[in-house]
This record gives structure tokens, C-alpha cells and sequence, in this order.
């Protein structure tokens, strides 16, 4: 018993990072070009935006629900930004905080559907992610914004103090969320509405008011990664969001963070999107069409939520003596 | 106005039925085009291959679950199938139920996962259909199989007027699902499930093994589809089911069935079908931006949902136990 | 210390019985002494069983004797043990040792099919009914009749489900969904789909807790029926009245024990029984006495009227005033609590704060009006499990303790939770321990902390004690005592009458949603435990 919990505290703390210096391993021995300066930019301009995606999703898990609109609200912000920059021809700063506050908005919209109507979260921001994207669409006549200022595109390919700006924006916005959790009312305030909405209610938490706050931070951060990848690739094009569902909660589920709610780790988060991002060029790089990036994203997914559930169940068993029955229910989508 | 005239308007689906019939009806009016023959025929076309598509969704919400990977299951087996016919020179039949077989084998998984870890059913369905979709791809590297087998086709594109003959197919497979779910043991279980899940095993129904008959059904369902419309389209493409996923929510939840399980309904999501095929093909009639479809697609789900809530929350109240994963200490 | 609470335990069992009270090495069957049973075999019998629960002993060492034909009745006091005994019979839970002997044969009953299958039914306390689908359905979902192989033959279906319910005299149609009826015809419900199973063994879990007296009499009239064909029924009812009437055995729990040899009916009165059930209240210590000139009204009620069924409630909560709120389930305290705090809405009627009228609109609203509600279900309600002690009493104060920009200071956070564990005795390895690692008392008293660490100065506790052991039982009593003696005011919910007669200054029964009286507690026991119960019957 002791060895067991022994084994599960270490793997808490250092399998995933093992994981990764190991997949790093296999990709610089294997991958031609993997380790060369020009990759590694390539690769942390990649894993920002990945990391935020995943943090964008971890926000509305930690409070016990989900974004399923997390790329469709990345794509409009990205389609508006453009806009802003190209059709109307506002400053880039203007613009950034443009694509971020649509965002917002669009998760605000999310936030106060879920709590005004008490429908779970799941189907809302599927509703939602249609109605963003569909509107998108027709605005936009699914043209793209290709002739984006220079300012702005340099953002995306110069170096502060020697990595990408955009890196330096996915480092701020973890530390941001890891204060947020760490200490601040409202942080803590998230967590207990995901843990035990119940009791975080009778405790005076003022659950209606986080989860709407939460969805609309959950907005805002799709819509940095909407401009952030916007920045990576030139060009403002509706397809952008299309994709993200899945590696938004792969990232946070692979580091740690638990899908009912209530407890979160950014660093882990952090950590899952720096392995998914990593996979996938390495798999670019060895040649692998690209829609194995998705098979793999899946397994991993797959494999992070087994784990975890099979930690779950050898901590409760060494606690309480007690096999825990096989779940006998369908667990249902909560919030 | 007599008793079953009466009952009839009391019907649940009756309120659909007459938003379906009147946007019919404003269709043919305002575009002669609608009533053309070829129009029809593909409308209906249309609804026999969602059909099969909500009946997939529904039979996992029916348990209170939900599957992300109807259109991947739907796609990888008529992906399998094409192959077969085109790169093995099997014959239609055999391939077929290959196909058929393979969504039964996939529905099992996303099942046997789902139960057997305990694992919300949204995660287990979001890594299989990543994975179901990337060995599609895979498969295929991306481009379609192309020559399908005549015999195989014709059948697709066979058609009396404007009735398309594999709609013969879904007719029968909403008869038969009706008789499962109302008629049989095996179907009431399914629903008492969704319904109160510990009710259903208080009263001796297994229901681990209940959960995965759905999904194997499920994926049976979704397999068929995707032959369905391979059928029609002619060539084996990676891309079948690719845009399935809200349909499938938005057809059967239009049509009145509970996201939470035990209720489902299956002329409902035949007419939430006809619905969204009508707006599709009123789009097009209309040549307005055909995106506007994704538009509605989801503001239509939000509408039914809104709706089933109102009418559903006063029935919730006081019968379900409160859901307990571990044994509580002795109280009362 | 120990030798107080044995002298508690010994009440009510006679000499010569094992004092192994404490003991938990060596488990105590204790064969029941029944003078004429020794011809007629037994159909169930159950030796020295016991659970446990993580902080808990459920069961101590349980036995009791059933035979075919027979009416036991199995009572206690909340937290005797009686719902794990019927979840050990009924296959939900597998006791840890002991036998259960079914007509002299061990069994173990893995699942509720299994207990089933042995001719087991149960009507639960709970209702377990299918809302969609219809009353017949609900009723013969174990074993659907079927036409031709795989047809449900509905019509069947419902003829067999109406004919139990004609046996019961309830008037529903087997048709409608359960969805549509009422708690009392769900409840009847239950009992017809329990009885359609027709098994040898009948449990019966407070079956007669919402249905009207007219419908108990049809009850019993029925189980009668069954007695006489060879059913052997056991009887779980706070109602003693009932048990006298309908049943010739009773086996009494205690604090997870047998509580003396299970006896016939006619060998105890029901003063003795209520003995029995609850030990004659020996008072570890007395409770210093507090100064009884109450101060200012804290909190009124007037004709407080709630959309969760309170109905036209006043009552007066005073400056360091303890009142008790007593009532049986489905009573309505929970309900009435919640409304107050502003969890359920409010239909009519007025709440006043320090004599002022006030709109309270949520619980964080309670709070900033100094009101606290210690729910009754701590686990699901009162705690976050995977939280940290820390975090679980510091969560009313972290808008208090917060800096310009929102940061709670580890150090701040501290200062103001460590004492408050120091005071009320919380024993955990550390402050950052998860909440679901300690002992029920222990959980219970962060559910306490949190409240008293805000502040509040009217606080509302809804089953202090359920499910706990002696020792913190008669902590927590201490105090809750000591909080009023320092000023609070306190609505002390509980349904466990000797702890309402020991700590209450007045004692307002509560049935169906209303104030049947308001009394003052003189505290002994006997006579105001009889004047409560008269209030509810």
C-alpha cells in the first residue's frame, strides 16, 4: 500500500515531464531538423497557442462544465481582428484588444445562456458554437483577410529577448490563471463552484455570477489564441477554430486537471500543450500525414483520462479499504 | 372535435408537425421550384440519410449518454466498405455488412469504454471519433475511392418519382426501432437507464451491458448511414460524416427527446429531420448564403432545448435519488 | 472518560450480558432469548453482523431472528443503524463480518437482483421510480410480462399492476406517468411494487412516512393478508404507535447494537421501548447553566410561507437562545431553513433581522446578515471533499480577507482559521488535509467552523449529530452549548429527541410545513418527549 502511494505521488509530479523530455528525445534523434533554431521558434510559437487553447477550456472545466464554442468564438475573434486591421484599418494594439474583447463578449453571451437558463453547458456552447460560427460565415462571405498590415504580422515573427512575443504572452497568461488559483477570491470562489456547486452555494459563493464570469474569461482567452494563431499564420481565414475541441481539453486532461471540476493545474495544462505541440511537429517533421496528429491526439487524450481515472480509483482504495464498484450508471454530462 | 382528433392535436410532436407542414407549404408556395420532382427527391433523400443519423445520436441520449462519434463511426465504415469493393474487388454484399460490422464493433468500444472505466461518455466519444476520423484519413490518404461498384450505386440513386428507395430502409429501421424501445425489454431498459439509472438496477436490470447494446446500435445506425449516403454520392469519400455532429443533436433534441435520458421520441426526430432538410433546401431555393444553415442549425438546438426545459422541469422534482458514488455512513 | 460512556451503553441491558461494549477485536453475537420460538425454524437469521464506514462503525455486532409469518419491527433512534442493516439484507451493501441465514442456509447478497432472487423485496425509503415511465410499468419492471418471446404485453402489464393497487385501495391508474403523482402515491407506489414481487420476506423502510391514516390502515389490513399466507415482514417505523399495532416482535438498535434480546411485543410497554431506543439520558457532565435572561430578538419569522412547503411559520430566535426544531421526516425543517437563508424562495410572510425587515435574496446575502445554516447532508452540502480543511472554513471569509486586488494572503488566511480549529478540537494531520479524509464528527465540525469563523451571530444547524459517534456526539453538544452561552442564537434542527431535550431552551414542533406548538423545554426527558410526540400525532 505505502509503495503504491508512493508510486503515484512520484508519477504526480514528474511522469508527465518525463513523458515529454522523453518524446523530445525520440524526435531529436529521429526528426531531421527537430533541434534546429528555426524549429524550436517555429515550435514555441505552436505551443503558445496550443496552451492558451487548452487554458481557454480549463477555466469553464474547473467550475465544472465545458466550451464546446472555444473554436468557433478563436475563429470569429481571429475574422474580426482581421477586420479590424484590414478592412477597417485600426492600430495593431487596437486590434489585438479588439479580437480578445470579442472573445469575451461572445463568452459572456455563453455565460449568461447557461445561468439564465439553467440548461448544462454542454449543449448551450454547442448551440452557440454553431450560431458564432455560422454568423461568421455569412458576414464574412468566408473570405479571407490576406493582406494584413505589416506591424502586425511582424509580431508574430520577431524575437523578444530571444523568443517569440507570443510565447511571452502564453507565459503571462499562466502566471495570471496560476494567481487567479492560487490565492484570489475569485479563483478560489471557481474551484468551489466546480467541487460542490451545492455547497459552494449554501457557503455564499455566488455561483450564477462565476460561472458567467468564467465562461466569458473562458472568450477571452479562445480570442487571444484566435489572434495569437492569427499572428503564427499571416492570414485571417474562417477555417481557424475549426479544430480546436479536442485539444482544448486533451491539454488540460493530459496535465491534470480534473473533468468533473474543482481542481485545476495550470502548470500541468502548460505541460499538455507543450507535449501536444511537440507531437505534432515531430510528427511533421518525420513525415507523418497530418491527420495522424489527430489519431494521436485522441489516444493520448484517451490514455491521460484512463490514467487518471485508475489513480483515482488506487487512492480511494488504499484509503477506505473498498473496491469501488464499476461505474453502474452513464456519467452523465453535468453543467 | 372527437377523441382521437383530440388526442392527436394533444401530442407532443403536434406543434412540430405544423411548423414542418407550414414551412412545407410557404416553400411550395413561394417557389414553384420546390415542388419539381428532382427537388423532392433529393429532400427526402436528404431526411432518409439524417434519419439514420438522429436515430444513432438517440439511442445513446436515450440512456442518458451521448456519442461525439456518430459521424467518425459513419464515415470509417463506409470508408471500409469502399475499399473493400474498390481495392479488393469484394462483392457488395460482403462488403456491406463489413461495413455494418465495423460500426457495430465501434459502437462496442465507445460502450464497453464508457462502462467499464467510468469515464464521462463526452470524453470516451471525443478520443475515439479523433481516433475513428484519423484512420479514415489514414485509409484513404484523404482522397475518395472512386468507381464504386454499379450495383452498389444504383441502388443509391434508385427512385420512384420523387421517393427515393433507400428511404424504404430508414421507414423500416424507425418501425423497427419503435417496436425495440416501447415494445421490448431491451428497449424499455434502455430507457429506464436514462431515466433513473438506479431504479433500473434496483430492479435487476444490468445496466453496464444496457449501455452497450445502445451504443452498439448506435454504431450500427451510423454505419448505415454513411453506406446510405455513399450509396447516392457515388465514391467513397473520406468526408462522410465529417458534418454530422450537431445535426445529430439538433434533430433529436428538436424533436423532444431529454438530453438527461429516459425520453425520447422517434416521430419527433423524423420531423426535427424534415425540418432541417427544409431549411437546407429553402436556402438553396432561396440562394441564400447556404452558411446560414449552420446559423440556424444552432440557434434551432438552443430554441428546443429552451423549450424542453420549460416544459420538463416541473416533472423532475422529487424522484431521483440524489446520485451517490460512494456508500454514506448510516443515517436515518 | 471511557468508563461514563460504558455506564451510558448499559441502560436497558439486562445483567449478564457482555460489558465488551468498546471492544472491537472480538465480535459479540448476541443469540436473542425468545421464549417460544424454539419449535418453529427460523426463515432469516442474521448473527453479529457489522459495517463500517470511513470514522464510522455502523453496525457493531447485529443479530436478530425472523420467522415465516411474522411481523418484526426494527426501531432505533436516527443513526441506530437500522438503514444499513436493511441495505446489508437487501444486497446494496456487503457487511464486513457476521451471517446472514437464510432458513438456516449463510448467504451473501452481492446486489439487489441477488437479495431479490432469494426472495428478498424491499420498500425503500427513497423513492426509486422511473418518471417517464408509466405507474404499471415502474411497478412490474422486474419482471415485464411478455407476449410471444420478446413483446411486452402492455395490457397485461397494466391489469397486473392495478390489481395490486385495487389490494392497496389506491386510486391511480396504472397508466399515468410516475412522473405525475404525488410523494404519498409514489410512496404507495413502492409498497405495491414491493408487494407484487411476492416474496417470502417483505421489508418495509418507513413505509407509512407520507400516506394518510386511512391508507396505513389499508396497509396493515394487507400485510395481515401476507402474514397470514407465510410472508414474513420486517417493520422499520419511527411511529411506535404502528409497531404496537401491526407487529408481535421487536428488535431494538442502539448506537449500532442490539439494545437488549429482541422480544415480543407483549413483553414491553411503550415506555420501555422508548428506553430501550434511547438509554436512559445520563448526562456525561452537565452543561454549565447560562444566563436564561435572553437578549434581543435576533431573528423573527412571521407567517413565513415558502415555495418548498413551509406554510405560515413565526417564530422568535433570541440573543444566546437555543431553539430547538423538532419534527419526523418530510416535516419540513430543511425547507424552512433553507428559505430563510434565501435558498428557496420566499412566497409570503417576513423575516426580521434585529427587528428590521429584510429581503435576504441567497445564502452570500444570509451571510452578510450574520445568518449561517450548517446543512444536514455535510458531505453533499456542507463540505468540498477534495478541498483542504483551510479551504473549506476560510471559504465565508475570503471576500473578508482579500487584498486590493483580490489576493488572499496565505498568512492571513491562517491566522484566521487556526484558532477556530484549535477551539472547536478538529483533529486532522494538517490544515491542507482533504476534508474527505477526516472523521464524520470532525467534518462536521469544519461545516461548523466555516460559520463561526465569519462571524455570524445566528446560526442554523440542521442534524448536528447524524451518523457521528458518542464521543463527538456529546463534543459537539458541548459546543453548541458553548456557542449560545457566548451569544449566538441558534436553530438547532434535529430529530433525535434526547439531544433536543438536552440542549433546547423551547422546542417548536414542526409537521407538514407548519408550527404545531412552540414549547418550553423543562428538560426531562420523559414527560417532554411526550408532550413533543403528542404534538405530531
Amino acid at each position: 500500500m505505502r509503495h503504491r502511494s508512493r508510486a503515484i505521488d512520484l508519477w504526480d509530479r514528474f511522469g508527465l515531464l518525463t513523458i515529454v523530455l522523453v518524446s523530445w528525445l525520440v524526435f531529436a534523434l529521429f526528426a531531421d531538423g527537430f533541434t534546429s533554431d528555426f524549429n524550436i521558434f517555429s515550435v514555441g510559437r505552436a505551443v503558445a497557442v496550443s496552451v492558451v487553447i487548452g487554458l481557454a477550456q480549463m477555466v469553464v472545466i474547473a467550475t465544472g462544465g465545458m466550451n464546446i464554442s472555444v473554436g468557433a468564438i478563436g475563429g470569429v475573434s481571429a475574422m474580426f481582428t482581421g477586420w479590424l486591421l484590414e478592412g477597417v484599418g485600426v492600430p495593431v494594439p487596437i486590434a489585438i484588444l479588439g479580437g480578445i474583447g470579442m472573445g469575451a463578449a461572445l463568452g459572456a453571451i455563453n455565460g449568461i445562456l447557461i445561468v439564465r437558463t439553467g440548461i448544462n453547458s454542454f449543449i448551450i456552447t454547442l448551440g452557440t458554437a454553431s450560431v458564432f460560427s455560422g454568423l461568421m460565415y455569412v458576414v464574412t462571405k468566408v473570405q479571407a483577410f490576406r493582406n494584413l498590415p505589416p506591424d502586425f504580422i511582424d509580431i508574430g515573427q520577431t524575437r523578444w529577448l530571444g523568443v517569440s512575443p507570443l510565447v511571452w504572452a502564453m507565459v503571462f497568461t499562466c502566471a495570471f490563471l496560476w494567481f487567479l488559483y492560487r490565492g484570489t477570491t475569485l479563483g478560489r470562489q471557481m474551484l468551489a463552484t466546480g467541487a460542490n456547486p451545492r455547497t459552494a452555494r449554501l457557503s455564499g459563493v455566488p455561483v450564477n455570477r462565476i460561472i458567467a464570469v468564467t465562461h466569458m474569461l473562458s472568450g477571452a482567452l479562445a480570442g487571444l489564441a484566435g489572434v495569437m494563431l492569427l499572428l503564427r499564420i499571416g492570414s485571417a481565414i474562417p477555417t481557424i477554430g475549426g479544430d480546436w475541441v479536442l485539444p482544448s481539453f486533451a491539454a488540460p486532461a493530459v496535465g491534470g486537471t480534473l473533468l468533473s471540476g474543482g481542481v485545476v493545474s495550470v502548470v500541468g495544462t502548460f505541460i499538455g500543450g507543450l507535449l501536444l505541440a511537440t507531437i505534432g511537429n515531430g510528427l511533421t517533421l518525420l513525415n507523418v500525414p497530418s491527420f495522424w496528429v489527430e489519431l494521436t491526439t485522441g489516444l493520448v487524450l484517451l490514455l491521460a483520462v484512463l490514467l487518471d481515472r485508475a489513480r483515482t480509483l488506487a487512492v480511494l482504495r488504499s484509503r477506505t479499504g473498498v473496491q469501488q464498484p464499476a461505474a453502474s450508471a452513464a456519467a452523465k454530462v453535468e453543467m | 372535435m372527437n377523441r382521437p382528433v383530440r388526442n392527436f392535436i394533444r401530442a407532443e410532436s403536434f406543434p412540430l408537425l405544423v411548423v414542418v407542414v407550414l414551412a412545407g407549404a410557404g416553400l411550395a408556395v413561394l417557389r414553384p421550384e420546390f415542388t419539381k420532382e428532382f427537388n423532392l427527391y433529393v429532400l427526402l433523400f436528404d431526411i432518409s440519410g439524417s434519419m439514420l443519423v438522429a436515430f444513432s445520436q438517440m439511442m445513446v441520449i436515450a440512456t442518458g449518454g451521448m456519442s461525439l462519434a456518430v459521424g467518425a463511426t459513419g464515415g470509417l465504415s463506409a470508408v471500409l466498405a469502399a475499399g473493400l469493393m474498390v481495392s479488393y474487388g469484394v462483392p457488395v454484399e460482403v462488403a456491406v455488412v463489413v461495413g455494418l460490422l465495423a460500426g457495430i464493433a465501434m459502437g462496442f468500444a465507445n460502450g464497453f469504454l464508457t462502462v467499464k472505466t467510468g469515464i464521462n461518455p463526452f470524453i470516451i466519444t471525443l478520443a475515439t471519433s479523433a481516433a475513428y476520423e484519423g484512420t479514415n484519413f489514414g485509409i484513404t490518404s484523404s482522397n475518395p475511392y472512386y468507381d464504386l461498384p454499379t450495383q452498389f450505386t444504383d441502388f443509391g440513386q434508385a427512385r420512384t418519382s420523387m421517393f427515393p428507395h433507400p428511404l424504404l430502409i430508414s421507414i423500416l429501421v424507425a418501425v423497427a426501432l419503435g417496436f425495440v424501445l416501447y415494445r421490448t425489454v431491451v428497449g424499455r431498459s434502455i430507457l429506464a437507464v436514462g431515466g433513473n439509472a438506479r431504479a433500473a438496477e434496483m430492479a435487476g436490470i444490468h445496466v453496464g451491458r444496457t449501455i452497450v447494446i445502445a451504443h452498439v446500435i448506435s454504431g450500427f445506425l451510423a454505419a448505415l448511414g454513411g453506406l446510405m449516403l455513399m450509396a447516392r454520392l457515388g465514391n467513397g469519400s473520406p468526408t462522410i460524416g465529417s458534418q454530422w455532429l450537431l445535426p445529430s443533436f439538433a434533430t433529436v433534441l428538436i424533436g423532444g427527446a431529454l438530453l438527461a435520458g429516459g425520453k425520447v421520441s422517434i416521430t419527433g426526430a423524423i420531423l426535427g429531420c424534415a425540418l432541417l432538410a427544409l431549411i437546407a433546401n429553402g436556402l438553396v431555393i432561396f440562394r441564400a448564403d447556404p452558411y446560414w444553415v449552420t446559423f440556424l442549425e444552432g440557434a434551432l438546438i438552443l430554441a428546443a432545448v429552451g423549450l424542453n426545459q420549460l416544459r420538463s422541469t416541473s416533472t423532475r422534482q422529487s424522484i431521483r435519488p440524489r446520485p451517490q458514488a460512494q456508500p454514506m455512513p448510516a443515517t436515518k | 472518560m471511557k468508563e461514563r460512556e460504558d455506564s451510558m451503553r448499559d441502560v436497558g441491558r439486562p445483567a449478564g450480558t457482555s460489558n465488551a461494549a468498546d471492544d472491537t477485536s472480538s465480535p459479540v453475537p448476541q443469540p436473542p432469548v425468545d421464549r417460544d420460538d424454539l419449535q418453529t425454524p427460523a426463515l432469516l437469521e442474521v448473527k453479529g453482523l457489522r459495517k463500517a464506514f470511513p470514522g464510522v462503525q455502523a453496525l457493531g455486532g447485529v443479530s436478530l431472528r425472523l420467522r415465516a409469518g411474522e411481523a418484526l419491527a426494527l426501531v432505533g433512534e436516527n443513526g441506530a443503524g437500522k438503514s444499513t442493516l436493511i441495505k446489508c439484507l437487501t444486497g446494496l451493501y456487503q457487511p464486513d463480518e457476521g451471517e446472514m441465514l437464510l432458513e438456516g442456509k449463510a448467504e451473501r447478497f452481492r446486489s439487489p437482483q441477488d437479495a431479490f432472487d432469494h426472495g428478498i423485496a424491499v420498500v425503500p425509503q427513497e423513492r426509486n421510480l422511473v418518471p417517464q415511465f408509466s405507474v404499471g410499468e415502474n411497478i412490474m419492471l422486474e419482471s415485464l410480462p411478455k407476449r410471444r418471446g420478446i413483446m411486452i404485453d402492455y395490457g397485461r402489464v397494466h391489469r397486473e399492476a392495478q390489481k395490486w393497487l385495487d389490494m392497496l385501495g389506491v386510486d391511480i391508474d396504472s397508466r399515468v406517468p410516475a412522473s405525475s403523482l404525488s410523494v404519498a402515491q409514489m410512496q404507495l407506489v413502492e409498497i405495491a411494487r414491493a408487494i407484487s414481487r411476492e416474496s417470502r420476506i417483505l421489508l418495509l423502510d418507513e413505509p407509512t412516512a407520507s400516506i394518510s391514516p386511512h391508507e396505513t390502515q389499508t396497509l396493515f389490513s394487507v400485510i395481515r393478508a401476507l402474514r397470514s399466507r407465510g410472508v414474513a415482514i420486517i417493520f422499520v417505523s419511527h411511529k411506535l404507535e404502528e409497531v404496537f399495532e401491526l407487529c408481535d416482535h421487536v428488535a431494538v438498535l442502539r448506537d449500532g447494537r442490539n439494545a437488549g434480546p429482541q422480544a415480543a411485543i407483549t413483553d414491553l410497554d411503550r415506555n420501555q421501548l422508548i428506553t430501550l431506543m434511547v438509554g436512559r439520558v445520563q448526562v456525561v457532565h452537565e452543561l454549565k447553566a447560562r444566563t436564561d435572561g435572553h437578549g434581543a430578538s435576533l431573528l423573527e419569522l412571521r407567517g413565513l410561507t415558502s415555495e418548498s412547503g413551509a406554510q405560515d411559520v413565526s417564530l422568535t430566535l433570541s440573543r444566546g437562545e437555543i431553539l430547538g426544531l423538532y419534527g419526523l421526516v418530510g416535516a419540513g425543517r430543511s425547507e424552512l431553513a433553507k428559505s430563510i437563508i434565501g435558498a428557496d424562495r420566499v412566497l409570503s410572510g417576513q423575516v426580521l433581522v434585529d427587528g428590521k425587515a429584510v429581503r435576504i435574496t441567497g445564502p452570500g446575502d444570509a451571510l452578510r446578515h450574520g445568518i449561517g445554516y450548517v446543512p444536514e447532508d455535510r458531505k453533499y452540502q456542507g463540505l468540498i471533499g477534495i478541498h483542504s480543511v483551510m479551504s473549506n472554513i476560510s471559504i465565508t471569509i475570503w471576500q473578508k480577507l482579500q487584498n486590493l486586488v483580490g489576493w488572499v494572503g496565505g498568512r492571513s488566511e491562517r491566522a484566521a482559521v487556526s484558532p477556530m480549529v484549535g477551539k472547536l478540537d478538529i483533529k486532522t494531520p494538517s490544515l491542507s488535509t482533504a476534508v474527505d479524509s477526516l472523521s464524520g464528527g470532525n467534518q462536521q465540525k469544519v461545516s461548523l467552523a466555516k460559520w463561526l469563523t465569519a462571524g455570524v451571530r445566528i446560526l442554523i444547524i440542521d442534524e448536528p449529530t447524524v451518523g457521528i459517534d458518542v464521543r463527538t456526539k456529546a463534543n459537539i453538544h458541548d459546543l453548541i452549548w458553548g456557542l449560545a452561552s457566548e451569544g449566538l442564537a441558534i436553530l438547532l434542527i434535529s430529530s433525535d429527541m434526547p439531544e433536543m431535550i438536552r440542549l433546547a431552551d423551547k422546542v417548536a414542533v414542526m409537521k407538514g410545513g407548519r408550527i404545531m406548538g412552540i414549547l418550553t423545554n423543562d428538560h426531562d426527558y420523559t414527560p417532554m418527549s411526550e408532550e413533543i410526540m403528542g404534538l405530531i400525532h
